[in-house]
């Protein structure tokens, strides 16, 4: 079995992969991307520790971020196609009518 | 009834999110807007929920055996906290739900959808003011989210409210993803999500990787202080109050950042407030928070002050007292930071109620120079208003100064007393932008003498009295509230 640390070294490169992504990258799509990766970063953390634990608890709060990242990402699907439909582009450097 | 299935600990939950999905059901078979069918039915959730609350409460002092301290196998915790928060997340949303009524007829918006939204968002309120564990903590915060990212965007056609909606939205799971990344290393230095086992382990010294904690704890900070809107994670706070419809503004600022700050003292009191050497976290945890709770109040105050867009005013100044609750946070001192945020849902949830009777159709009179003379077209409202400004700036006798005067008094009875200085300065320049539009009401003249009076239906003006009414009751006889706080018993 590899040792731990390498789990927990890959999923702090995803989450800081998707965090930096949040910052970097124009489009929604690819935003909300960016957050499915942070989302799953953690989800890989914590099965990880559930394995080397031999611990359930890790492993349901992996089920229960999923069942929750999906809804998520339906509800921003939808405001994603209202803005679309109010404005037509996706970039969200276009979307200042509040400004920052 | 066993530690592990209570029907009686989960009830106010399951009895609203049952409503809301009746109110659901009865949305999609009746024919047209019933708008006043769907506010009824919602307040009868949001009664019925505060009735479970008040059950568990008299269980809770009088049956010990009725109503276990943690049932689902820890976790959903029954104590006076939960009560506590609970109470604030029904209050708020129950204000909300009245002055919702003229605004949805208003803007001829569907009002199935957001009263069932407001209720599962009030369930997640519910659920992390209850949580006993990390998971019920994520699993509250996103039920909440989720539904009030829905509802800043509500005006499906308002490019506003779109782009507050979508604000809202990445930067809330880009702050939930910190939290969750957290809590995954936290449950890595302690094998455990329960934060009473979390607790017990820190205090103990069980900790397998202590750098494991503090990235964790950290991470958690960073996302608990983006839910609260504390500076420097503020930014998206403006923008999205400002674009969200004002009710729904109102209710944003006051009913999820109660819950955020539940979440906030339960995460603090597990982890953070523990006095184990573990690499000075605690200490370190304590010196970060109040440099975030001054400059948040700093940056809150100061923006405020040149803000001509009134919601905007009041997003800048939601964020100062977001920094004088963190006061009541640093101090561990939970009851002061749940009546203060108690005292600001009620006046802030009235302020906005009036800036979105104010506003008319989509917001659109939100300046402050759209106030000129307003006294004179519309003198209880703009009354009105002026309490709510007087009660935001914590002039005595109202419930903006009780709410501060305990927070501060703790604080400086913990020995922070730089801390509360620093607080109190603060609050006393916060008068000048409150008083902008009161001025602007009373002692201007009126741009066009044709304005028509603003008008406001039954149930707004119910919200308003009750906010009222509630302003001043907590302002001056705080006594009933602080003992079901348990704040006396101390």
């Amino acid at each position: 079995m590899l040792p731990i640390t390498n789990f927990i070294l890959l999923s702090a490169v995803i989450f800081s992969i998707g965090a930096v992504g949040v910052f970097f990258k124009r489009n929604i799509i690819t935003i909300l991307l960016c957050i499915e990766l942070m989302l799953n970063a953690a989800n890989l953390a914590f099965v990880a520790f559930a394995s080397y634990f031999g611990d359930s608890t890790g492993q349901l709060f992996v089920f229960i971020v999923m069942t929750v990242a999906a809804a998520e990402a339906a509800v921003g699907l939808g405001l994603v196609i209202a803005i679309f439909r109010n404005r037509e582009t996706l970039n969200v450097d276009e979307a200042n009518i509040l400004k920052l | 009834m066993d530690k592990y299935v209570n029907y009686i600990t989960i009830l106010p939950e399951a009895i609203l999110s049952l409503v809301a999905f009746v109110l659901m059901l009865v949305d999609a078979y009746t024919s047209g807007q019933k708008r006043r069918l769907y506010a009824w039915i919602s307040l009868g959730g949001f009664i019925a929920a505060g009735a479970a609350i008040g059950w568990i409460a008299v269980l809770l002092a009088t049956n010990a055996t009725a109503v276990p301290a943690s049932t689902y196998m820890g976790m959903l915790v029954s104590d006076p906290f939960r009560l506590a928060f609970s109470t604030i997340a029904l209050v708020v949303s129950t204000l909300t739900a009245l002055a919702a009524v003229a605004w949805l007829d208003e803007d001829s918006l569907p009002a199935g959808e957001f009263y069932s939204l407001l209720m599962f968002a009030t369930v997640g309120m519910l659920l992390m003011a209850s949580a006993g564990d990390l998971v019920m903590i994520f699993l509250g915060l996103e039920i909440l989210s989720i539904a009030t990212y829905v509802l800043a965007g509500y005006r499906r056609r308002d490019l506003r409210s779109n782009e507050a909606g979508l604000k809202y939205y990445i930067l809330g799971s880009f702050a939930t993803a910190f939290l969750l990344y957290g809590m995954a290393l936290t449950y890595g230095a302690t094998r455990s999500t329960n934060l009473e086992a979390i607790r017990v382990a820190i205090t103990s010294g069980k900790v397998d990787w202590s750098w494991l904690l503090l990235v964790g704890g950290g991470m958690m900070l960073v996302g608990l202080c983006f839910k609260i809107s504390a500076a420097p994670f503020h930014v998206w706070t403006p923008d999205v109050y400002e674009g969200a419809p004002s009710v729904v503004t109102g209710w944003m600022s006051t009913g999820p950042k109660a819950a955020a700050f539940a979440a906030f003292l339960k995460i603090y009191i597990a982890v953070f407030a523990v006095g184990a050497p573990i690499m000075g976290l605690a200490g370190a945890t304590q010196k970060a928070l109040t440099i975030i709770a001054i400059t948040t109040m700093i940056v809150g105050n100061t923006i405020a002050m040149v803000q001509d867009n009134v919601k905007r005013m009041l997003a800048y100044s939601s964020i100062a007292h977001a920094g004088y609750a963190l006061v009541g946070v640093i101090a561990n001192d939970w009851r002061s930071v749940a009546f203060y945020m108690l005292c600001y849902g009620v006046m802030n949830v009235g302020a906005f109620a009036v800036v979105a009777a104010i506003g008319k159709r989509y917001d659109r009179e939100t300046m402050v120079e759209d106030y000129r003379g307003l006294a004179w077209d519309s003198p209880v409202l703009s009354l009105t208003f002026a309490i709510f400004m007087f009660s935001l700036a914590g002039f005595p006798m109202t419930a903006g100064f009780m709410g501060k005067f305990l927070v501060f008094k703790g604080a400086w009875e913990k020995g922070l007393s730089m801390l509360v200085i620093f607080a109190v300065l603060n609050s006393a320049i916060s008068v000048y932008y409150y008083f902008r539009p009161i001025m602007t009401m009373y002692f201007s003249a009126s741009a066009d003498g044709d304005r028509k009076r603003t008008v406001l239906g039954a149930a707004a003006v119910a919200a308003l009295a009750i906010s009222v009414a509630g302003v001043f009751y907590l302002g001056m006889l705080p006594d009933g509230v602080l003992k079901f706080f348990a704040l006396s018993s101390k």
